[in-house]
């Protein structure tokens, strides 16, 4: 029993069963798609429906009752369906032997049984998300679990496994695919609907939506200048999204237009836009996961019996097989073992290069925005550019996409595309040599160093405190991406903390603060006019020596190493303090500091001083309050004379020997080696004692060996005509003298 | 590269002078062309037909008129254009270059490989003469 409808079909009724209608209008609708973009689309279909329309009447003359499914499926046969159409429009005969190929590569599709074929799929059976764990463990033979666990692993770690995930699920077809013929659907690009490549078009065909909703999606990130004017909190993108300029997006663009094949021909462009999801389709996806299951279920439980007989029959096989071809498989083992050995390290290798690529782009677009602080506007932002997107982003897009195209088997057809990367990368390593050349060139000299009076309103004073005027002010913006040297950046200015404090003694009795402003630039005098340029105040406010935070960078006067030094002269006897906020641990240069006038020595650990402690100056150099030595440190010097005077007495040490004096008495304690001196070292009392003594020594040895030598000289010109005998017994005595000690 | 595209490609080549070839000879209706082309042995889908058509129409070498048909909707019968027929000949004249050429070519290649059949078959001979 068949509903049946009358239909109005190009003027004439025409009454057919509900499921014929079905069909009837499945088959316009992908005769509309097909010609959508032909010109006399309109023509060309009313020409095919009024066909089909004379050959119902003939039907209907014949004497049916109506227009069943066979008529429907008879006359559709005749017609052709769009994929059996002969196309031969400009169009696709120009890219005839590009659609062969991909045609050609469909069809295989078509026919492929998901084990049989080694092609990447995504599973269907066996899923959580979208089946790309599942379809890569079935392509390597591993287990799904070991794969998704990988993946959580990259995802938790990097974030992007996550990205990974989405291309794979995009870029591999679902294994549903070739299981339920009907209802497969497959990213393309469109080329039909494209503004660039058809990328989004062609995502928008396959998820159902309007091709500008992706279009929107990747255009976001490029409007994300929108987000840096407000502080959206935890909300904040972070800034690798952030950039106004986005390369996050471009990227992916760029990777899904060489990954995604062009649909070319007529079953490609059906294929893209899918059938039309209705009752038959779905049924038959139902229907087909079904009988999967049907089938799994019985598997699995044929899989269970066997194991268990197949495992005992195994291993008794297995041993005494083993037992007879210990010595041939002993070789095949060891070559085996060396085989993965080698693939192993080349794997970490690669591996490793990859990551420290994308760990350069990354970083490299972090710094990106301080290129105007560096770089001249000319030549030098043209090779920045050049190096940043043809040195990092090319090799990085080209690894993402060979992996998907080796993981997806598609066919690397293109040896275009491997020149046009390498010549690229080329282009990149030129911008590269000629950025790191042209900006050396602009380091190369030093400016005359000058070193200026700062004048004190009261040099005075008892204690001088340096901090700077806006101790709580923070310069950066975010916590993502710190490029840690340019402490602050606003849209002109950025700033720099070279700011390098020094504390000697003072000759006078009064405090005096120097200056030394210190730059670099193409030549001598550009470099001075850089260092005059630094505005760097100093003033002092009762006890308070107040600094500026950092030196401004402008546009405009390029970064070139400005540096200021600070040097405070402290009066002995008086005490200085130094702010946490003063100073930078790391300094911010290129290339060489040394500009041959004024060799600076004082990195962090031995600059002499720590930040939030008061010292005090004695006649032989700094000290904290406590009495010790400002540069005292125990790790760095273990023999190091050292003098405590506390209630507990007196302890003196120099690592080997130490010398107590306490209410038990004087107690030395002599290192085990017995005496030894070196003469580069600071003597310890004990030390110094011995030394004088063994002086004492050399001196009178010394002495008594000059008399003996004056005393044989004279004896040789006696000698040369008495005799021998007197002298001799003379000499004696002196050696006798001589072996004293 | 499969025999099936190769001839697909081939045919695509000259389904359009075939059509011109069945018009000239008279105005004709598309379900027309189509039995006299599947007599000729050229089996076409209408699917195929109907775009050519349309797409020759637009270029102006056919032109059609409305016919009333006593089954159905009026149908489109097609005829050649002046331009058309210019179209033709010079279609006609490749076909024959092309086909001359084709000819020659592929007897050529026959008498070829006769030959070099032939001579591979006595080298053998000669070497099992030669080394027995």
């Amino acid at each position: 029993m068949k509903q049946v409808i009358n239909i109005n079909f190009h003027g004439q009724v025409v009454p057919i069963e509900v499921s014929a209608f079905e069909l009837l209008k499945d088959y316009t609708d992908s005769l509309s798609r097909y010609f959508a973009n032909e010109e006399g689309k309109e023509e060309i279909i009313n020409d095919i429906e009024s066909r089909i329309g004379e050959l119902f009447q003939e039907r209907l003359k014949k004497g049916a009752t109506c227009i069943t499914d066979d008529d429907v499926n008879a006359i559709i046969k005749s017609m052709g369906r769009p994929e059996e159409f002969e196309d031969a429009d400009d169009n696709s005969s120009k890219k005839s032997s590009n659609s062969q190929s991909a045609g050609a590569e469909s069809s295989q599709a078509y026919t492929a049984t998901p084990g049989a074929s080694k092609r990447l799929y995504r599973t269907e059976n066996d899923k959580v998300i979208g089946g790309v764990c599942g379809g890569l463990a079935n392509y390597f033979g591993l287990d799904t679990t070991v794969v998704r666990i990988v993946f959580v692993i990259v995802a938790l770690a990097f974030g992007t496994g996550l990205l990974a995930y989405l291309i794979l699920w995009i870029a591999v077809p679902s294994s549903a695919s070739t299981i339920i013929g009907g209802t497969r659907k497959k990213l393309f690009r469109d080329p039909d609907n494209k503004l660039i490549a058809g990328v989004c078009s062609g995502i928008g065909n396959y998820f159902g939506v309007n091709s500008w909703l992706p279009r929107i999606l990747f255009l976001l990130p490029f409007l994300s200048f929108v987000f840096r004017w407000n502080d959206w909190g935890y909300m904040n993108f972070p800034n690798f999204i952030n950039l106004s300029f986005s390369p996050g997006s471009l990227i992916v663009y760029i990777i899904l237009w060489l990954v995604i094949p062009e649909a070319t021909n007529t079953a490609e462009k059906l294929e893209m836009k899918g059938e039309k999801v209705d009752m038959n389709s779905i049924k038959n996806s139902i229907v087909g996961e079904m009988k999967g299951m049907q089938q799994r279920a019985e598997k699995f439980g044929q899989e269970a019996k066997t194991l268990a007989e197949e495992k005992g029959k195994m291993m008794g096989t297995e041993v005494k097989s083993a037992a007879r071809r210990t010595g041939r498989s002993l070789g095949d083992i060891i070559v085996l073992l060396v085989k993965i050995f080698a693939y192993f390290i080349i794997g970490c290798v690669s591996f490793g290069l990859v990551v420290a690529l994308f760990a350069l782009a990354i970083f490299s677009i972090g710094i990106f925005p301080l290129k105007d602080f560096v770089l001249d506007n000319g030549w030098q932002s043209v090779f920045a550019w050049g190096a940043l997107l043809f040195f990092i982003a090319v090799p990085v897009i080209g690894i993402i996409t060979w992996i998907i195209r080796r993981l997806a088997k598609m066919k690397s057809n293109r040896r275009v595309l491997r020149f046009s990367f390498i010549s690229l990368w080329i282009i990149g390593w030129f911008c590269m040599i000629s950025l790191i050349a042209s900006v050396s060139r602009d380091f190369r000299s030093g400016n005359n160093i000058v070193e200026r009076d700062i004048a004190l309103a009261n040099p005075g004073t008892k204690k001088l405190e340096l901090t700077t005027n806006s101790p709580d002010r923070k310069f950066y913006r975010n916590n993502w991406l710190r490029f840690e040297p340019f402490e602050g950046m606003e849209d002109d200015t950025a700033f720099v903390k070279n700011v390098e404090v020094k504390i000697l003694k003072s000759p006078t009795d009064s405090f005096k603060v120097t200056m030394v402003k210190m730059a670099n630039g193409r030549n001598r005098r550009y470099a001075d006019t850089l260092a005059n340029l630094i505005d760097f105040n100093v003033f002092q406010k009762d006890s308070l020596l107040v600094l500026d935070k950092g030196i401004a960078i402008t546009r405009q006067n390029k970064f070139r190493n400005q540096r200021v030094i600070i040097t405070v002269y402290v009066p002995v006897g008086k005490q200085i303090r130094i702010d946490r906020n003063v100073g930078w641990g790391h300094d911010v240069r290129f290339g060489n500091w040394d500009n041959g006038d004024f060799n600076i020595n004082i990195d962090d650990e031995e600059r002499g001083w720590d930040h939030d402690v008061d010292y005090m100056m004695k006649a032989d150099g700094l000290y904290t309050l406590d009495g010790n030595p400002a540069d005292e440190d125990d790790h760095r010097h273990p023999n190091r004379t050292r003098v405590r005077v506390n209630r507990n007495g007196i302890e003196i040490n120099d690592g080997d020997d130490d010398i107590k004096v306490d209410e038990n008495g004087v107690k030395i304690n002599e290192s085990q080696d017995g005496y030894r001196y070196d003469s580069s070292k600071p003597a310890s009392v004990l030390d110094s004692m011995r030394l004088r003594l063994e002086q004492e020594k050399r001196r009178a040895k010394d002495s008594l060996r000059k008399v003996k030598e004056d005393a044989e000289k004279q004896l040789e010109k006696i000698g040369l005509n008495q005799t021998p005998v007197e002298p001799i017994s003379q000499l004696q005595s002196y050696s006798l003298l001589v072996n004293i000690d | 590269m499969n025999i099936d595209n190769t001839a697909s490609q081939m045919r695509k080549g000259v389904l359009e002078f075939c059509i011109l070839s069945v018009i000239k000879q008279g105005e004709a209706y598309p379900s027309d062309i189509i039995d006299k082309m599947r007599e000729a042995n050229l089996n076409i889908l209408e699917g195929t037909l109907y775009p050519l058509l349309t797409r020759l129409k637009n270029a102006e070498f056919l032109t059609y008129r409305w016919i009333e048909s006593n089954s159905g909707p009026p149908r489109k019968y097609f005829s050649l254009t002046e331009k058309g027929a210019a179209f033709y000949k010079e279609l006609e004249a490749t076909w024959n270059e092309l086909a001359n050429a084709v000819k020659a070519l592929s007897e050529a290649e026959q008498e070829h490989t006769a030959e070099q059949e032939n001579s591979t078959e006595q080298e053998n001979i000669n070497n099992n003469f030669n080394n027995p």
